[in-house]
């Protein structure tokens, strides 16, 4: 943390609130995922809308929260095998 | 006309309804649904006739009062009205009774059906007082944003992977476009371009502008039931990538027959995918109202969208228009791309060969009956995927320069067709 204060405020601690659609395989659905990432990262977890079936879980989510830590938050999210695209889904076309 | 917003109402949720003004603004605050154009359709009738059509020139723009923009559009007066040309030779081939093809490889100026939708958002992002337009594209969007932005005097930015092909970045570099290559995995990328998007003043047509810029897709629709003779086809058949154009050709379907200009018959909006990117196709040959994101592995990279932003809009069009998917292998859109050009003549990007090599198939299943007619949707020219056929379509025979050469060769020749 100490290291953390000596950087500049724009590069890993600004403010950053991300609109997030979270899709999860059923392997996957009976997980806590969104609980987890309040407690494992310093975020503000914010559901929107939200769908959960046998076959997928969709989450709509905003996050909010250091730059880095909402960066961190959505790696582990991808690490643990969730779909994590921005709110507009996909932003590359052909 | 009103001065400020034409014949549009408001940008509308489409999950909640939720109305919000003509900005620059594309997500509801309230479920982060997508906004939609709502058009005074009651107006519209008054001025949108037949002969008011007709009287006007050859372009996209001759459905203006459809189309997003509150004064004259300013960006891409040429585009559109491409050919819709009837396909004896491959309607044979395919053993159906008549096939026409809504041939968008002529589109100008940059041989793709992106040209309307891009040139509906710069005249709107012009009209909303933006000077710099961008987009995050891996190839036709990027052109078209490249072109119709320089010849319009718009400052452009086009983010693109770093690793994506010399070829493709020179058809956006030569415009004078500043392209940003950004270097990691799609996804991040993905999200990076969304961020960007957000954070500058900027007109990035497919993200803050793209409740206007999907729109200009509707476009086709138009031409295609005016050029038809005024119906709607018995069926369709359109790619799909994030599934908006098979949503926007099905609603300018519907605004014409709720304005008077066809008559209300059953029509299908048939969608195609490449099996190595089908998400929308295997949900709905699945019966399933969602889809499942896909890592895209496939020849046909204009389609190439794993997580589709309107897959679920695409699948209830097909619900509702009692209508059919399916996809096929590199080795079918190369055959269909092949084919299309020794029967009439067009050459196609890989999701031209998509939408030919589907169409076969549905053909072949019954799902579109041999008896019907068919229109296909070919969005884009061969032109930008020659590596998709490199090595698959034969190799020029050489002679010395000799006549009895090539008199042996032509000799040979004859013999094998015998």
């Amino acid at each position: 943390m100490a290291i953390k204060k000596k950087l500049p405020a724009t590069k890993f601690n600004s403010p950053k609130q991300q609109r997030l659609w979270l899709m999860y395989p059923p392997r996957l659905i009976k997980q806590p995922f969104i609980w987890e990432v309040g407690h494992k990262f310093k975020v503000v977890t914010n559901i929107r809308q939200a769908s959960v079936t046998d076959e997928i879980g969709i989450v709509c989510l905003e996050l909010d929260g250091a730059r880095s830590e909402v960066d961190a938050a959505i790696k582990w999210l991808e690490k643990n095998g969730v779909n994590v695209e921005p709110v507009e889904i996909n932003v590359i076309e052909s | 006309m009103s001065e400020h917003q034409g014949y549009m109402k408001a940008l509308k949720c489409r999950e909640c309804g939720r109305e919000y003004p003509l900005t620059a603004t594309h997500v509801c605050e309230f479920d982060f649904g997508p906004l939609e154009v709502a058009y005074d359709y009651d107006r519209i009738k008054k001025s949108l006739t037949k002969a008011a059509i007709q009287s006007r020139p050859k372009t996209m723009w001759r459905y203006r009062e459809l189309l997003p923009v509150a004064n004259d559009p300013t960006v891409g007066l040429q585009v559109g009205f491409t050919p819709l040309v009837k396909a004896d030779r491959l309607a044979r081939k395919l053993g159906i009774r008549e096939l026409w093809i809504k041939n968008d490889t002529v589109n100008y100026p940059t041989l793709s059906f992106k040209d309307r939708v891009v040139s509906v958002a710069l005249s709107r992002s012009r009209e909303l007082g933006f000077d710099t337009v961008a987009c995050a594209s891996t190839g036709n969007l990027a052109n078209s944003v490249a072109a119709q932005a320089a010849s319009a005097g718009l400052k452009s930015y086009v983010f693109i992977p770093s690793d994506l092909e010399q070829g493709k970045i020179l058809n956006s570099l030569i415009y004078g476009a500043r392209v940003i290559g950004i270097k990691g995995h799609y996804d991040e990328v993905n999200r990076l371009c969304a961020e960007i998007a957000g954070k500058f003043g900027w007109a990035f047509v497919n993200v803050n502008m793209r409740p206007y810029y999907a729109e200009g897709s509707k476009s086709m629709a138009y031409e295609i039931a005016e050029q038809s003779g005024w119906r709607i086809p018995r069926h369709t058949v359109v790619p799909m990538a994030s599934g908006s154009l098979l949503t926007k050709i099905q609603k300018g379907y519907q605004e014409f027959v709720k304005l008077g200009l066809v008559p209300e018959t059953k029509y299908s909006v048939h969608g195609a995918q490449a099996t190595g990117c089908s998400p929308i196709s295997v949900a709905q040959k699945a019966g399933l109202d969602f889809f499942k994101p896909v890592k895209p592995n496939t020849i046909a990279k204009s389609l190439a969208i794993g997580t589709p932003a309107d897959g679920f809009y695409a699948l209830r069009v097909m619900r509702d228009t009692q209508a059919a998917a399916d996809d096929v292998t590199d080795d079918e859109i190369r055959d269909a791309i092949k084919l299309l050009a020794e029967t009439e003549g067009i050459f196609a990007e890989t999701a031209g060969g998509v939408t030919v090599g589907v169409a076969k198939k549905l053909i072949a299943s019954g799902k579109i009956p041999r008896d019907d007619s068919a229109v296909l949707c070919v969005t884009g020219n061969g032109l930008k995927t020659l590596d998709a056929v490199d090595g698959y379509v034969g190799k020029p025979r050489e002679i010395k320069p000799s006549l009895r050469e090539f008199e042996a060769l032509l000799a040979n020749e004859e013999k094998v067709n015998a």
